[in-house]
């Protein structure tokens, strides 16, 4: 039994019957190419988790002044419970395995810079201890950190250059004006605080979107301009080193109980991981059943060829084709459907993983308080994943060519040839 | 006696078939028996239902007799298991039928190369072959066609062309000329009549035109599933 020569009958029957055959495929094409996509998608999103984990310090402790909570996104609710000032920072400091603590302001201001306004979140914090958080931050040439300067303000890179446009919304040098509204508690009524500052630093990518999508500006300046009368927003502790972090948080917790909220980079990433995941696999779940439903289709494609052809199929078994001959007719067919509907698939998939990543909504950001800016994540295509998918997809045909193949393959050629 | 034995192509032994249908168990053949020589071209007549469709489906190992045995060359083909008897109605057995029964999506020349393909003959001689019949048939000029296009009676001869690639020693016809016109009817019977006197392969015809199975070698006339009389001509 020459294979060559039933499959070339295999393609002829295909032929005849064309839209059904590309409708089938398509039914393919779409299960595995949402397949590929999304997988991709999952793969971009954890290396960029990775990568955003990597730029933090391992020894740090986000604390603020109330119970924290994830809604995705950098999305935050509190509930302000004990007020964090300097003699709460001194108690913490004194805590064992503390290295550090770094009080600071976070609000969100105006920027005028020659005309053009945008919003940016602010960390008011000593300028000096912005490398507790990211270690391997650098500023860009020229730049410097003037932690006593009352007028130095320090830009991070999506806010100097914001992405998508040509030119920078500041420079080096440039002064920039800073607005700050609030309502006041005992007038009830709109406020407005405004303070010039001179761009002394811009901080070089990092990856850390806490970092590159807010500007720095010192403790003093912070107090004043955010009338904060020294209750800190939140505190970075530093442990010893990255073994001490479950001590430091036990410590901080025993002392102030669930008045106080802790965040460590690591329980935030891993949050976002399981959310990741969790919505990736199901997900996923939906893709592999829309690559069922392709699966379904081929079964309904060949059953039907399968009914359409009996009396041919009583014809080729009258001049002396075996079962396996018609067997192996019907699932090459299968075969020739799962194989060209999963390799479109694929690349289906791969383009259309970064048609999603260009169109998605908001990226999750890491840190503390500020995060959650928009950052795009590229698809990432493990060749492992893709072979499996392309071979799931062509298995799946295969299998679900097997009942119509079977079927066909038992006629009895005296009842076929009657049809 | 042994000079007999070999001269026997078929031999029908006592077959019965009984269908169970919902109204009942029908007996369409009662014990047929006989023997088919080598080189005979024999008519099998009968009326609508009589049985004889049904024992040419027994012969040609398409159905399986509910009693009773079918020798072809001498082989008890019921005792063959299913895919050799699918090799012995490759290799052994041609079938041509009253509605051609070929592949309208194929070229003509991929139809009668069919039954090549399946008996893994090469590409080379299955197309020399097939052009062959093709050409003795007359319809070679149309071998790259579609069989669609053609008229019922290249149809036929297309049909004729496939069941003899193999070689076969015997030829089922199942009414062949059964959709033909008169003259293409006639022209279609002469090339079975050819078969059998130039080539010497066994033909068995089944058909209802009494004018055309007198021009055969031998008539068995089949009624209500007895053999009613055999006519030699």
């Amino acid at each position: 039994m020459k294979i060559s020569e039933i499959f070339k009958l295999s393609l002829e029957a295909m032929r005849e019957r064309k839209a059904r055959s590309a409708l089938t495929i398509i039914m393919v094409l779409a299960g595995s190419g949402l397949m590929i996509a999304l997988n991709g998608i999952s793969a971009g999103q954890s290396e960029f988790i990775k990568k955003q984990l990597n730029t933090l310090a391992p020894n740090i402790l986000f604390v603020n002044n109330g119970q924290r909570s994830f809604r995705g996104g950098g999305d935050t609710s509190q509930t302000p419970s004990i007020v964090i000032n300097s003699i709460v920072v001194d108690r913490i400091k004194s805590l064992p395995y503390v290295s550090d603590v770094v009080p600071g302001y976070q609000a969100q201001v105006t920027l005028d810079a020659a005309g053009n306004v945008i919003t940016s979140s602010v960390i008011a914090t000593d300028p000096q201890k912005i490398y507790l958080v990211d270690p391997s931050l650098e500023l860009i040439p020229s730049s410097s950190i003037q932690p006593n300067n009352p007028s130095a303000i320090i830009f991070g890179d999506s806010v100097a250059n914001p992405p998508g446009k040509s030119t920078p919304f500041v420079t080096l040098g440039q002064t920039i004006r800073a607005t700050y509204n609030y309502v006041d508690q005992d007038s009830g009524k709109q406020q407005q605080i405004s303070k010039s500052f001179v761009v002394t630093g811009i901080i070089a990518p990092t990856g850390n979107n806490q970092l590159d999508r807010a500007v720095i500006i010192n403790t003093a300046s912070g107090d004043s301009l955010f009338n904060k009368g020294g209750k800190f927003d939140q505190m970075i502790v530093a442990a010893n080193s990255a073994d001490y972090v479950p001590a430091v948080q036990n410590e901080i917790t025993t002392l102030y109980g669930t008045n106080i909220g802790i965040t460590t980079p690591k329980a935030i990433l891993e949050a976002r991981e399981r959310f990741t995941s969790g919505n990736n696999a199901f997900i996923q779940n939906v893709a592999f059943i829309a690559l069922f439903v392709g699966a379904i289709g081929i079964v309904t494609t060949l059953y039907n060829a399968v009914n359409e052809r009996i009396a041919e199929i009583g014809t080729i078994k009258a001049i002396g084709a075996t079962r396996l001959f018609i067997l192996l007719m019907f699932l090459f067919e299968a075969m020739m459907i799962g194989l060209i509907g999963s390799t479109l698939g694929v690349m289906s998939g791969m383009v259309g993983a970064y048609a999603l990543s260009s169109i998605g909504g908001p990226r999750p950001g890491i840190g503390g308080p500020g995060g959650g800016a928009m950052r795009p994540i590229f698809p990432e295509f493990i060749p492992n994943d893709i072979i499996d998918v392309w071979l799931l997809s062509v298995a799946l045909s295969v299998i679900a060519g097997l009942y119509p193949a079977w079927k066909a393959s038992g006629l009895s050629p005296v009842l076929a040839l009657k049809r | 006696m042994s000079d007999n034995k070999s001269q026997i192509a078929l031999e029908v032994n006592d077959i019965t078939k009984v269908f169970a249908t919902r109204a009942g168990i029908f007996e369409a053949l009662k014990g047929i028996s006989f023997v088919i020589n080598r080189g005979e071209f024999v008519s099998i007549v009968g009326p609508s239902g009589s049985g004889k469709s049904t024992l040419l489906n027994i012969i040609g190992a398409l159905d399986r007799p509910t009693s009773g045995k079918v020798y072809i060359d001498g082989i008890d083909i019921f005792s063959l298991r299913d895919g050799e008897i699918a090799a012995m109605r490759n290799k052994l057995i041609g079938f041509i039928f009253q509605s051609f029964n070929l592949i309208n999506r194929s070229t003509v020349q991929k139809n009668v190369e069919l039954p090549a393909i399946i008996s893994d003959m090469s590409k080379q001689e299955r197309k020399r072959r097939a052009l062959l019949l093709l050409e003795s048939l007359g319809v070679a000029e149309k071998a790259r066609l579609k069989t669609s296009s053609l008229s019922g009676g290249q149809q036929q001869r297309v049909a004729i062309a496939r069941a003899l690639i193999n070689n076969p020693t015997m030829v089922l016809a199942d009414e062949p000329t059964g959709n033909l016109d008169t003259k293409t009817g006639n022209e279609v019977f002469d090339l079975l009549r050819v078969l059998s006197t130039k080539f010497r392969r066994n033909v068995i015809f089944v058909t209802h035109n009494q004018e055309l199975a007198k021009k055969t070698d031998r008539i068995i006339y089949i009624k209500d599933g007895v053999i009613e009389r055999e006519v030699l001509n």
